[in-house]
């Protein structure tokens, strides 16, 4: 991995290069949250919030994805949306929001293979950035990961006093990098050094944190236990912990459109609500709140690490920070640790 | 201010009496100054109840959420009551729901808290982020005083206050069994945020507003589930025959959402507050709202959910309602 260094007047220098190439996507400020939005300049990023609200899967994995639209009735045909196949960039992710595309690579990327998803992900550059300050429910480092990890990056930034760390992880980062070595320059072993404490730091200030320890096995003994049905009484169905969520992924697909012509959507969907399960005979297999709040943690601490051998939360806290009446995942997952069970 | 020995003793009363089957109140949340609602079967459980100025949410909500899931052979429905803590917002709710049958008022224990104003979440966490521990927030002339690992802080009431508050009309509960303390002196109701200014604007200039919220709402619905007078059985945004609203998320189908759910609430609309509180991305619904309440006002002389006997909005006539507005 090689380290270079940018000084901070330059930063803009280097958006504004990388956005002429390429779709740049960076967190903005609007309505006093952050959120991630396609960047003309880079004035118009903002990059004191430490997360955006919603959560970057947006771009790689839209809200609303058009699959394919169609004319309907005898002589009606069938025309495919293209794959994009622009190059894109994200800039100051946060290494919690990247390692979900790893999580998520399991789910559009595994089975079955998700043209959109696939394309745009092969496509994209992930440029991270430390994060100096975590918040306070902040628990990444639960998961083995760091606010400084370049684990899942392809370029990390790390703010330095004067300058900007950049670490270079892959190739993909490397050839980004290609045009704008005129910006950069070799880091010293002190800069190096002081990139090493900032972590550290933040590290140190991470106050949560989940006890994964034998949790899976452990939930197969409690399906029935009495804990679920206790914390979904206070939940009032929202959506919120889902569609913020950076490991969410479940989607509902719906044609629309007039007699004429139509289009089959893909959108977001909740396991939250209880028309995400209402069979079409009217029979509903998740008939309760406890149902789903079950399910929720069920499928992200049981069946995906069964799955695909990872836990689908990243700790980013989005659930915790957002939940109108303080469902907090990580309280949950420490009552089931400490329940005990024959 | 609540007394919090006295709410603590009255509650495990209700909690104690045979015919009640839980009470729903507030206690301390996770972290920070997250509160969390909290539903009492027993006596020795109200121990953790509390009532302070961060207790914003409406717990009316939670009487219409129970789940009645069918009966097993032999098994019988429990008929108890429910208990549940109101501020006086909270009580118009539960008097809309009582008058529209959502509820039965002898189904229901209500435990009345005169109030002067919750915080707003997003302010104190704004004001202090990072807080993981606080021991308690009171209300003294004019000022929150909160303490924060040992060090006290006075911030003025008004930098915290949530918006709603201030354009409230009943901050003593209008229904209940029993009052926790005395009544407060009500205020003078101001008018909502900048609703003023936006009503100066022109049609076009409104529209382009609320354009520019609409267009990044997430649909996760929170504002109804939060809203203890959303609680129809199938809400028109979830029906597929017909399809009332499609599931694209879009600047289109937003606005339709957002604003069929405003209409719903029109002469229902209690101005809780939590639709724009619980929004993640910030719509300021509050304004619609409140427009909504102030034209109800202005042309039926009407108030949701003041009174417990008063028949809904819609669901009375009387000859001498306004009729310019019929073509």
């Amino acid at each position: 991995m090689e380290s270079l260094v940018l000084s901070k007047n330059k930063l803009p220098e280097l958006i504004n290069k990388i956005s002429s190439e390429h779709i740049l996507y960076g967190p903005t400020e609007e309505n006093n949250y952050s959120s991630f939005k396609q960047i003309l300049n880079f004035d118009e990023m903002n990059l004191s919030y430490l997360l955006s609200r919603v959560s970057p899967k947006s771009i790689l994995f839209k809200q609303t994805e058009t699959l394919f639209k169609f004319i309907p009735g005898r002589k009606g045909s069938v025309k495919s949306s293209e794959i994009p196949e622009e190059k894109s960039v994200i800039f100051a992710i946060r290494p919690c929001d990247a390692r979900s595309f790893s999580i998520l690579d399991g789910v559009f990327n595994g089975d079955y293979e998700d043209p959109f998803y696939i394309s745009k992900r092969k496509n994209t550059v992930l440029i991270g950035l430390t994060c100096n300050k975590p918040e306070q429910n902040c628990f990444c480092t639960t998961f083995d990961d760091s606010p400084g990890s370049s684990k899942n990056l392809d370029i990390l930034l790390t703010e330095l006093n004067n300058n900007y760390l950049v670490e270079v992880v892959t190739e993909k980062g490397n050839n980004l990098l290609k045009n704008m070595r005129s910006l950069l320059k070799e880091a010293s072993k002190e800069e190096i050094q002081e990139r090493k404490e900032i972590e550290e730091h933040a590290i140190s200030t991470i106050n949560r944190k989940m006890n994964l320890e034998g949790i899976v096995p452990k939930l197969d003994k409690m399906f029935d236990h009495e804990l679920w049905h206790n914390t979904a009484f206070k939940c009032i169905g929202c959506g919120i912990c889902t569609f913020l969520c950076p490991t969410c992924h479940c989607f509902d697909m719906q044609d629309e459109g007039t007699l004429k012509e139509g289009a089959r959507i893909r959108v977001w969907d909740s396991c939250m609500y209880p028309e995400y399960t209402h069979h079409a005979s009217g029979h509903n297999p998740r008939p309760a709140r406890m149902n789903r709040v079950r399910n929720r943690v069920y499928h992200k601490f049981s069946y995906f690490p069964k799955n695909e051998d990872v836990t689908a939360c990243t700790g980013c806290a989005r659930c915790i920070d957002y939940c109108p009446v303080n469902i907090d995942i990580i309280d949950v997952i420490d009552k089931v640790g400490a329940i005990l069970i024959e | 201010m609540v007394d919090q020995k006295l709410l603590v003793e009255e509650v495990k009363k209700i909690v104690s009496q045979e015919d009640v089957k839980y009470v729903i109140g507030y206690k301390k949340g996770t972290y920070g100054f997250a509160i969390s609602p909290a539903f009492a079967y027993s006596p020795e459980y109200v121990d953790k109840f509390i009532f302070n100025p961060l207790c914003k949410k409406n717990l009316a909500v939670y009487p219409i959420l129970e789940e009645k899931l069918p009966l097993k052979k032999g098994e019988k429905a429990d008929t108890r009551k429910i208990g549940v803590i109101v501020k006086g917002c909270d009580s118009r709710a539960l008097n809309q729901i009582i008058q529209e049958k959502g509820q039965k008022r002898e189904n229901l224990v209500i435990i009345g808290i005169p109030c002067t104003g919750v915080i707003d979440q997003k302010k104190i966490i704004s004001k202090f982020p990072n807080v993981t521990d606080y021991t308690d927030i009171e209300e003294k002339n004019g000022n929150y005083k909160i303490s924060i690992n040992g060090e006290v802080h006075n911030i003025p009431k008004e930098e915290l206050l949530a918006d709603f508050c201030t354009s409230c009309v009943a901050p003593n509960p209008v229904i209940y069994d029993i009052l926790i303390g005395d009544e407060v002196e009500p205020w003078e109701p101001q008018e909502h945020n900048n609703l003023k200014e936006l009503n100066e604007k022109t049609i076009e200039e409104k529209w382009a507003y609320w354009e520019e919220h609409f267009q990044r709402c997430i649909r996760c619905y929170a504002c109804r589930e939060a809203c203890p007078l959303c609680y129809c059985k199938e809400c028109m945004a979830d029906m597929l025959t017909p399809q009332w609203i499609r599931r694209s998320v879009n600047l289109s189908e937003n606005t339709a959402w957002n604003i069929m759910r405003a209409y719903h609430l029109a002469g229902r609309c209690v101005g809780c507050g939590e639709c724009e509180s619980v929004c993640p991305v910030n719509i300021p619904l509050m304004e619609l709202n409140k427009q909504i309440e102030n034209d109800v006002k202005e042309m039926f002389n009407y108030t949701a959910g003041m009174d417990v006997d008063e028949k809904p909005l819609f669901g009375m006539f009387r000859p001498d309602d306004p009729e310019e507005f019929i073509l």
